[in-house]
């Protein structure tokens, strides 16, 4: 299975590729260097015995033939040119000197370059291969300079054998660790798969095996393991909203239902079946307020950073919002009061901004406490924009900072209180839009709900 | 609401609806025409003079904003309402407001429908002049931004003027809420909490305090309206 998975492997593939080209490169370079040497060895010792045969050239020019006849027995005895094979004959071809039986066959009495076969000795058994330059001297004779050239060959096809071995040890070593990587990367990758497959079938409990060696496939399977527990945390969201919503929606409709049964099964009677109506109405409206709610909240999450966005002043907008709520303070016999630099620029929606703001103005109205005191800050902190809700209520227990972001969510003290748990998903959906963080914290007594958002782009270019 | 019964074309593609829709402003003084698709909207938009349309934002044939666009290219600006089931955050149909249009999102009151109709229709006959307006005993001063009811002067912050401004030109007509907010504020959203009523009320304890005829006067459910004794 792991085997055949590897043979498909496009890493394989590729991985033969690439040695296929690097080999053709090594190979054409290798046999460049082989050709090139070979050539220099027979160059430099074709110039020893064209050099060998100027020297006896000039004994006879000098000495005449009996002269060369005693410089080539001299050099022959000297060893002056290592195994070199020496022969002079007459204009018959008959040996007169040198160390070489007879005259090659294949030689005519021309002058020039032949590579010949020959015995050295009459009794030897193999014959010598010998590289020989050769001339016609002017009184009809012959003269035969050369060398074997067995020991030129024995080098040179050295080095060939070298070289071909390197290119073929590599080439194996090569394909091997191509093989062994790819099993593994295919090894890796088929865990994931397997792993993803058991997933799809059996749920999202799962996660990716991790070998703790902290590479690349490590880091993968890592955040595929975070991906994975941020779907399944949506699941449960999803899930835990879906309930909410059903336990939420079904008590209006369910005091709808029982009211208009019982309407329906009794004589009218115009006055209270005008009470039953309003009251029905009302429901109604509660429910289709707490759609609205949702498809605005779904809305804003499934947004991108709209192209509407432009470039707004958070002081105005939250002093639009403390002069909107001043009344609403009043009434309830608390204060709210703003203190805000004159501008503090983000890029945004202002009616998001406005309305999300407003839910956390309306929240600390609401639960901060009778004659509680409401402060807003809008300050630029470090250059980074910031909006600060304060209030004197009972504040919300830490371990419930991020569950009352979640839709439907209420604290046990702010069941009978009027709204419907979606304020602050929309000002968590909000805020996600516009890349704010939110921090909430006790402000002994009460909560600070702060809104961090990021640099406005307007105004680092200002400055 | 006098003279000529003013004419509306509603393009509406669901027949209950559009039957609910005709019902509606019929009873309310209006000839209506009805159109099944955007074509027929486009052809009966062209054809005829309509004080007013309303029409849904997603339509077999062309789409609502299309027929609008197609309308305005060809030089008839009759105002028009759009009705989506799509929501708030719909940057195109929001984009209407700046062209002097509106839109309302499904499902809406019957009563908010007809308070934004009227703004609509009205804004292409009457144009405002005046400087001063009137109410009863109410009278605003336009320039120098102040109120006075009886002749004593009402202290009003310039966000409760602009309240007040609204809601007496408006006067004898349901204002809602989402109106206020979006003439007033500048926001566009239906707000959720009573917070507009709680700073009406505010306005109304300012004007109305200490006279035995109230001018302001809610309508549960929907809004405010301004009437003056008559």
């Amino acid at each position: 299975m792991l085997l055949a998975e590897t043979l498909r492997s496009s890493t394989l593939k590729l991985a033969l590729l690439a040695i296929g080209l690097f080999g053709s490169i090594m190979f054409a370079l290798i046999g460049y260097v082989y050709w090139s040497t070979a050539s220099f060895v027979r160059s430099r010792s074709d110039r020893t015995i064209a050099a060998e045969q100027m020297i006896l050239k000039d004994a006879y020019e000098r000495s005449g033939r009996e002269g060369l006849i005693a410089t080539i027995s001299q050099r022959i005895a000297d060893g002056r040119l290592e195994s070199g094979v020496y022969l002079l004959v007459d204009a018959s071809l008959v040996p007169v000197s040198g160390n070489l039986q007879f005259w090659p066959k294949v030689l005519g009495d021309a002058r020039g370059w032949a590579n010949v076969a020959q015995k050295l000795k009459p009794d030897a058994t193999d014959q010598s291969l010998l590289r020989v330059a050769f001339a016609t001297l002017p009184d009809g004779s012959h003269l035969l300079v050369g060398r074997t050239i067995y020991d030129l060959d024995t080098f040179v096809g050295a080095i060939r054998t070298a070289l071909a071995g390197t290119i073929g040890f590599l080439l194996v070593l090569a394909g091997v660790a191509a093989f062994l990587i790819t099993r593994r990367t295919v090894g890796r990758i088929e865990a994931i798969n397997t792993t993803s497959r058991a997933i799809m079938q059996s749920g999202l409990g799962q996660r990716m095996p991790l070998r703790g060696t902290r590479d690349e496939w490590d880091r993968l399977a890592q955040n595929l393991n975070l991906m994975l527990s941020r779907i399944e945390e949506l699941m449960t969201e999803v899930k835990q909203v879906s309930d909410n919503v059903a336990h939420d929606l079904r008590t209006p409709l369910t005091r709808m239902h029982a009211r208009l049964e019982k309407a329906h099964d009794r004589p009218r009677d115009s006055a209270r079946d005008q009470a039953l109506i309003s009251d029905t109405m009302g429901d109604l409206s509660t429910v289709l307020g707490m759609f609205s709610s949702l498809l605005r909240i779904a809305q804003i999450e499934g947004n991108s950073r709209s192209d509407a966005f432009c470039t707004v002043n958070l002081a105005e907008i939250a002093g639009d919002v403390v002069e909107l709520f001043d009344a609403a303070a009043e009434e309830l016999g608390g204060r709210i009061k703003i203190q805000s630099q004159q501008r503090v620029l983000v890029t945004g929606d202002r009616d998001l901004l406005f309305d999300a703001i407003a839910n956390v103005v309306d929240n600390a109205i609401k639960f901060g406490g009778e004659a509680g005191r409401v402060t807003v800050d809008v300050v630029e902190r470090d250059g980074i924009p910031l909006v600060a809700i304060a209030d004197q209520g009972p504040g919300i227990p830490l371990e419930q900072h991020t569950h009352v972001l979640k839709r439907f969510y209420r604290l046990e003290h702010s069941r009978h209180a009027s709204g419907n748990g979606l304020g602050l998903s929309l000002v968590a959906a909000v805020a996600k839009l516009h890349d704010a963080r939110i921090e909430m914290l006790d402000n002994a007594p009460g909560l600070v709900f702060r809104l961090w958002f990021p640099r406005c782009a307007a105004e680092q270019s200002r400055s | 609401m006098t003279g000529a019964r003013r004419r509306i074309l509603v393009v509406e593609d669901d027949p209950v609806t559009a039957e609910q829709l005709a019902d509606l402003f019929a009873n309310h003084g209006y000839q209506v025409d009805l159109a099944a698709d955007g074509n027929v909207g486009l052809s009966r938009g062209r054809s005829a003079e309509y004080a007013v349309m309303t029409i849904d934002r997603m339509l077999p044939g062309i789409d609502g904003i299309t027929v609008i666009r197609q309308l305005r290219k060809d030089g008839i600006i009759t105002p028009a309402l759009i009705l989506s089931a799509l929501g708030e955050v719909d940057d195109r149909v929001r984009g209407l407001r700046a062209g002097g249009d509106d839109y309302l999102v499904k499902p809406f009151a019957s009563v908010e429908l007809l308070a934004r109709i009227e703004a609509l229709a009205r804004r292409s006959t009457v144009v405002l002049k005046e400087t001063v307006l009137q109410a009863g005993d109410l009278e605003l001063d336009l320039v120098s931004r102040t109120a006075k009811r009886s002749g004593r002067e009402i202290a009003l912050r310039p966000r409760e003027f602009e309240v007040l401004w609204y809601l007496v030109r408006n006067q004898g007509r349901v204002v809602s809420r989402a109106m206020l907010l979006q003439h007033v504020w500048d926001l566009h959203f239906d707000p959720t909490t009573n917070i507009i009523d709680v700073y009406v009320g505010r306005v109304r304890r300012k004007v109305d305090g200490q006279h035995t005829y109230p001018l302001i006067h809610t309508v549960r459910g929907v809004g405010f309206c301004l009437r003056a004794p008559s």
